[in-house]
């Protein structure tokens, strides 16, 4: 029985967590996460409210569901759609090669010009600020991000032997690219994804925080936070336990992608 | 000078080298001979203190009389490049690649020696003349990628006799470079050891080259120093099972042009088997396993060295057996 | 070597292009009517055609694209709808805060980073380096916001040593140095987690090499092997991943300059959001863009000049 790297099992514990607390939410949680109680505001944690209630009385636990739900959906929403694009473009620059291999790296590196907060800040100037541009942004970002990963890896698996018989035996390349390298760069992919996804939700926090993300009264970590900050002599409680959500959840989906990179290709394993 | 006595480098108590004694003076030249996991590499390292951080050593080491046994890495950093230099098998990557190779062979002396910058660099300009690198000045101020391997090894020799050391050990200098520049490379460490009255101790599995380079010899298996005497006597004549296998092994070049279509193709004898793995390796007689010629209790005792001349000796239970019968 | 920084050059300058093009297309393509923006719902369609014509709203996209670009160059990026001022200015006055603030936090990052990095490859398997492998990884996960928090709560809110936030202004140094400690560290410190992991497992890769056992049997002591041969080849791979930390670094200050509610480019990037100043946020994310691709761009070079290798290939 070979011995999971602790990475990946920490991760996995940690991805669970948020994971099921999110799917959770869906049908469940303590309290209705929008329901304000004036009254009952700044409550200390008790059997009702577990962590207590915030300045407009709302339960902070169902909050913290709610905004793992808001978290969860943007980052595979992001990832997804970014990740595609990004594959299918990747594989399509390793297909053809060339001067559209060249053509698509330097759209890629005109990607990276752009961290994905001065997108969404472009997006927010011309749109209003919304949650969909927040996941727009993320998206565009992970575009060059997996064009590389499916690039470099479907270069690598290409030079298989068993792909140059497809190859000879006249296959088109774009049933190539479909049957036999794509199956191959998964691995790839599913780690670069894994990883993209903590870095989706650190970007989401960070974007809801600055007002750029989930309008109130959605829910989401960062808007907590950002609320909380004003609070910061009255309830600081307030200001911990979103960012021990957002801390739980990056670690978790990182430390994941890390354990299945170690697991998937050893060779890849980086000095420890 | 160099004193090792009964001197063992274990790991998680299995043996790489085992019980080795050794003295080397001033002008000596020895070589070491035996397979990978021989024990060779070990034994090279422990005479310059540079051996793995978890091996576990035992017995006597002692340098110009001062017990080095079980001395730190300080006092192992005085003795280095001064007292003891050593020059590995894989010269390409050994230079820092960011610095000029004249740098390199500057800093011991500045350090050690504390000369000055000009001194430093002229005893560099003097030193790569020395070992043979054409056009010293101009070398100087290169970088490692810019020279060949061969020159890069002599840059690698410069370094080692930056401080004048008293022993020089060559682990495998020339198993990477290219047979005549090999050639070269082994006549230059003769020669530099002549000249400098200086020990130097020649580590490899090139049978031809050893026999070209040292006065002695010493041959290894699995840790265990089977067999030593003057070079000469003991590839004339090995006493060895071991040893006569080891020579047996040399293919004769000449041997496969004995005339067109007609000539028998050379088969070289080898020494059935492999060399087993650090654990599982026998107690006993290290060789035992694949020795053509055992019996029973070579692999649960450890044969002792019977002297077979003034200066030869080997380890091996059946010469026991004649010497006392 | 001069063929090499032509090409390198050409392709900076055709990267800011691109940049500039993206930039120009989502801001004025997308976007509704400017001047009903300026002058309200109220405006008669008179006064709206004419401010229309005024701004040059009437013109093809291309030719207002290179409108823009000429006048950037030269300094000019238009009038702020919010402020009535030249954006320019708005600029100058601002980015003096800005400069620094990435500045000093880039050098302690620096300074941070590379000897927790190396102090850690150093005592590899012992403590230390476990240490510090379990900091940088959890420090990759806190956003910089929430560390921004949780050293206002402690130093600010509960212990009363600094400002919670705002800049006084530069009358009084004390002051604003003061304001700029916790800004500075909480830079710092997120961005010294990545680049301490880099500089680790640099510095492993580079001690497994060979010509460190050389200095090490040249009788070297292991302060000077590790300073003044492990971390020079170190370096080299570092240098890139620096390069590409600015990217992180410009997000990193304008989150900062939010969080503390410093007055410099990032501040004023929301303001204007909230004001739907176009013209403002068009330059300043021209003006990230081209940092980030200007600094990549030096990076690059700088690469090329530290590695005596690359200079033969070059």
């Amino acid at each position: 029985m070979t011995r999971l790297p602790a990475n990946l099992l920490i991760g996995a514990v940690l991805v669970s967590l948020v994971v099921g607390a999110a799917g959770l939410s869906l049908i469940w949680t303590p309290h209705d996460p929008t329901l304000m109680n004036i009254r009952d505001k700044f409550a200390a944690p008790s059997e009702l409210h577990w962590l207590g209630t915030d300045q407009l009385g709302r339960d902070v636990v169902s909050q913290l569901m709610a905004g793992a739900r808001n978290s969860m959906a943007v980052a595979l929403i992001a990832v997804l759609l970014g990740g595609s694009i990004g594959v299918a473009l990747g594989l399509l620059a390793s297909a053809i090669g060339g001067w559209v291999e060249d053509g698509v790296m330097r759209l890629a590196d005109l990607g990276f010009a752009f961290p994905a907060l001065l997108f969404a800040i472009m997006l927010a100037a011309v749109f209003g600020p919304s949650l969909s541009n927040a996941v727009l942004a993320i998206a565009f970002i992970n575009i060059p991000i997996f064009a590389r990963v499916a690039r470099a890896s479907a270069n690598q698996v290409s030079t298989l032997d068993y792909v140059s018989a497809a190859r000879a035996a006249g296959m088109s390349r774009f049933a190539i690219s479909r049957d036999h390298i794509l199956p191959n760069i998964a691995a790839a992919v599913i780690v670069q994804a894994t990883i993209e996804f903590a870095v989706a939700i650190l970007a989401e926090a960070a974007l809801s925080y600055l007002g750029l993300g989930a309008q109130p009264p959605a829910a989401s970590w960062g808007r907590m936070l950002a609320e909380a900050q004003t609070l910061l002599y009255l309830a600081p409680q307030l200001a911990i336990y979103p960012g021990l959500c957002i801390v739980a959840a990056v670690l978790g989906f990182g430390l994941l992608g890390d354990g299945l990179r170690d697991v998937s290709d050893p060779r890849l394993a980086r000095a420890r | 000078m160099f004193d090792l006595q009964d001197f063992t480098v274990s790991f998680g108590g299995h043996a790489a080298l085992r019980g080795a004694s050794l003295r080397i003076d001033r002008g000596d030249r020895l070589g070491v001979v035996g397979e990978s996991g021989s024990g060779k590499s070990m034994l090279a390292l422990s005479l310059i203190g540079m051996v793995p951080e978890a091996a576990q050593l035992s017995g006597q080491l002692s340098i110009d009389g001062r017990d080095m046994s079980r001395a730190s890495e300080r006092d192992w950093q005085r003795l280095r490049a001064r007292r003891v230099a050593i020059i590995f098998q894989e010269p390409m990557a050994a230079l820092n690649p960011l610095r000029r190779v004249g740098e390199t062979v500057m800093e011991p002396m500045l350090i050690h020696e504390g000369l000055s910058q000009r001194a430093a660099e002229a005893k560099a300009l003097a030193l790569f003349e020395e070992v043979g690198i054409p056009d010293p000045a101009a070398r100087l101020r290169q970088f490692p990628h810019q020279l060949s391997g061969g020159q890069r090894q002599r840059v690698l020799i410069a370094l080692a006799l930056a401080c004048d050391p008293g022993l020089l050990i060559a682990d495998e200098p020339t198993t990477a470079l290219d047979a005549n520049v090999a050639l070269r490379i082994t006549d230059l460490l003769v020669r530099l050891a002549e000249e400098r009255e200086m020990a130097l101790v020649f580590i490899s599995h090139d049978l031809a080259a050893v026999a070209r380079a040292t006065r002695d010899i010493v041959v290894m298996y699995g840790g265990d120093m089977v067999e030593r005497g003057p070079t000469q006597e003991v590839l004339a004549g090995p006493a060895h099972p071991y040893t006569r296998g080891l020579l047996g092994a040399r293919p004769d070049p000449l041997a496969n042009m004995a005339g067109r279509g007609g000539g028998r193709r050379q088969r070289l004898p080898t020494i059935p088997g492999t060399v087993p793995l650090l654990r599982e390796l026998p107690q006993g007689c290290r060789f035992a396993g694949r020795c053509p010629v055992e019996v029973p209790q070579c692999a649960a005792r450890v044969p002792l060295a019977t002297r077979l001349g003034p200066d030869r000796s080997a380890a091996c239970h059946l010469l026991q057996a004649e010497e006392s019968a | 070597m001069g063929y090499f920084l032509f090409r390198r050059t050409a392709g900076f300058v055709l990267t800011l292009f691109a940049v500039s093009a993206v930039v120009f297309a989502v801001m004025n393509v997308l976007p509704g009517d400017p001047a009903l923006t300026i002058l309200g719902l109220d405006a008669t369609d008179d006064a709206l055609a004419a401010l229309r014509e005024q701004l040059g709203l009437n013109d093809p996209l291309l030719t207002r694209y290179f409108a823009w670009i000429g006048g950037a160059l030269q300094g000019d990026f238009g009038v702020s709808h919010s402020f009535r001022v030249p954006v320019s200015e708005l600029i100058a006055e601002r980015l003096p805060m800005t400069l620094s603030l990435a500045a000093t936090g880039m050098l302690l990052t620096l300074v941070v980073a590379l000897s927790l990095g190396i102090g850690a490859a150093a005592r590899h398997g012992r403590v230390g380096d476990w240490g510090v492998m379990f900091l940088s990884q959890v420090g990759i996960a806190v956003p910089a916001f929430w560390l921004s928090i949780l050293l206002v709560l402690l130093f600010a809110v509960k212990l009363r040593w600094l400002p919670p936030g705002g800049f006084p202004g530069w009358s009084d140094p004390v002051a604003a140095l003061r304001s700029l400690i916790l800004p500075t560290i909480a830079l710092a410190l997120v961005q010294s987690a990545v680049l301490a992991r880099v500089t680790r497992s640099s510095a492993l890769e580079v001690m497994r090499q060979d010509f460190v056992r050389t200095a090490r049997a040249s009788g070297l002591s292991r302060r000077r092997v590790l300073w003044r041969h492990v971390l020079p080849n170190a370096l080299i791979p570092i240098v890139t991943i620096v390069g590409m930390q600015f990217a992180a670094l410009v997000t990193g200050t304008i989150v900062i300059e939010n969080v503390f509610y410093l007055p410099g480019l990032g501040r004023l990037i929301f303001q204007s959001i909230a004001n739907r100043d176009l013209p403002t946020v068009q330059a300043l994310v021209m003006l990230f863009a081209a940092i980030v691709v200007t600094t990549n761009f030096l990076v690059d070079l700088l690469y090329v000049l530290i590695d005596p290798r690359l200079k033969v290939r070059a």
